[in-house]
């Protein structure tokens, strides 16, 4: 059993950005956070990197998560591979 | 499917005695509690239009940002006043009283919010969330024309099951646990919102219990819950315990193995030198219960204080599926509040 290489091990994962529409492409898309984070801290640390404090953030493209949801919660039910893929645009994208 | 448990969660409501906050009241005597029946499936702002206007004279001029506090807790707006109260009130309080503020929002404990829009964007993605969960995508939800999206938004504003139905039986997010017309006992994942909170100190009776005075000691857990179908019924009781693995050790369903796996996957401060020992801890505590009934008490198994769903407290071996049919929230989320004695 290979429990011990199970990304989550770490109780880290990692989360995949990607900008939507005419949102800037950061730097740096890829960041690991603890898994018991709640998702509210993606958001805080997309806001700080865009300088902006309107953003909506979605998960695999689909919707957007509570940000008191636990980012454990969010990858067990929506990740894959160890990573969790976040969406970010200035505008509203899928409603 | 019987509509009669749903029609009774519709016309839930929860009578309030609505306080507004000293330090915002600007007319002296301040005025009296304002009394008003909130709907089970709806959310705390959304009474606002029924508020402001009764507390207008009293209130400074200014901007306002509704927000609600019971017993100096800000509620969370985004969850849905019956959980709210299911969880809060131990003991069922009736009127239930709350305060009311207009100003100085908590914002390091709740999320803005800016009226009716934040809550239906809040609603329109759980049930996106939902959906993905049901069917692997939420195209159905994406898909949505315009006036069915409002239609659907004002069902639950207005609590018309009847406009809900008609509107939400489109997005094809179908019913669990029935048998098909192949005589198959049809599968599915459940979404379940679930609150624990996690009682240190023991008490016998509800009206006895601490009240909860802070978020921390409430978690909030979303993970869904597959229906499993074969062999024997599915319980409310299998489905408490496969939300809490951490909690429980199950001796039906567990082999050691999926046991480990289950935390491992969840990553919750357990090394696999841990979960090992764990293991051998498990198993000698199976070989003693083979032997002797009572010895799974000596496993410090967690004491289920309560389960309440919908003001329901609904004994743990009904089956699991009827309670995710009937007792869902408009968003297809289930919402079980759970207090659990460690």
């Amino acid at each position: 059993m290979s429990t011990t290489e199970s990304p989550t091990a770490a109780n880290k994962v990692v989360i995949h950005l990607r900008a939507t529409g005419d949102a800037p492409i950061l730097k740096q898309a890829k960041f690991k956070i603890p898994v018991t984070d709640k998702f509210a801290k993606v958001i805080v640390f997309l806001r700080r990197q865009l300088h902006r404090d309107t953003l909506f953030v979605y998960v695999n493209s689909a919707f957007s998560p509570n940000p008191d949801e636990l980012v454990m919660d969010l990858y067990n039910n929506f990740g894959f591979d160890g990573k969790l893929v976040v969406n970010y645009a200035c505008s509203m994208a899928w409603g | 499917m019987d509509m009669e448990a749903q029609n009774f969660l519709w016309k839930g409501a929860i009578p309030l005695q609505i306080h507004l906050h000293e330090s915002k009241v600007t007319t002296l005597p301040s005025p009296p509690p304002a009394l008003i029946l909130a709907p089970r499936l709806g959310y705390l702002p959304l009474l606002a239009s029924h508020l402001k206007p009764y507390f207008s004279s009293a209130l400074p001029p200014g901007v306002d940002t509704i927000w609600f506090e019971y017993k100096g807790l800000p509620l969370k707006w985004y969850i849905p006043t019956g959980v709210l109260f299911d969880l809060l009130c131990a003991e069922a309080e009736r009127p239930w009283n709350l305060t009311v503020h207009f100003r100085g929002y908590p914002g390091n404990i709740l999320i803005p919010c800016e009226g009716e829009d934040s809550i239906k964007w809040s609603f329109i993605n759980s049930l996106k969330e939902a959906a993905y969960i049901i069917n692997g995508n939420c195209k159905n939800v994406m898909n949505m024309s315009q006036p069915d999206q409002v239609e659907l938004w004002r069902s639950v504003l207005h609590g018309n099951f009847e406009a809900y139905q008609r509107v939400s039986s489109k997005l094809k997010l179908g019913a669990v646990g029935e048998i098909d017309d192949s005589g198959q006992v049809k599968q599915g994942r459940v979404p379940v919102r679930l609150y624990v909170w996690n009682v240190s100190e023991d008490f016998d009776d509800l009206e006895d219990a601490p009240p909860i005075d802070s978020w921390d000691k409430v978690s909030y857990i979303n993970r869904p819950v597959e229906i499993q179908g074969e062999g024997r019924c599915f319980t409310l009781y299998d489905a408490v315990k496969i939300l809490l693995p951490d909690y429980f050790v199950d001796k039906s369903l567990g082999t050691a193995e999926s046991l480990t796996v289950g935390r491992d996957d969840y990553g919750q401060r357990i090394s696999s030198k841990d979960a090992s020992d764990d293991k051998k801890a498990k198993e000698e505590v199976e070989t003693l219960c083979d032997d002797h009934v009572k010895a799974s008490y000596e496993y410090e198994e967690p004491k289920i204080k309560l389960v309440r769903i919908q003001g329901i407290e609904p004994k743990l071996e009904i089956p699991f599926s009827w309670v995710a049919n009937n007792l869902m929230h408009p968003e297809h989320f289930l919402h079980i509040c759970v207090y659990l004695k460690l």
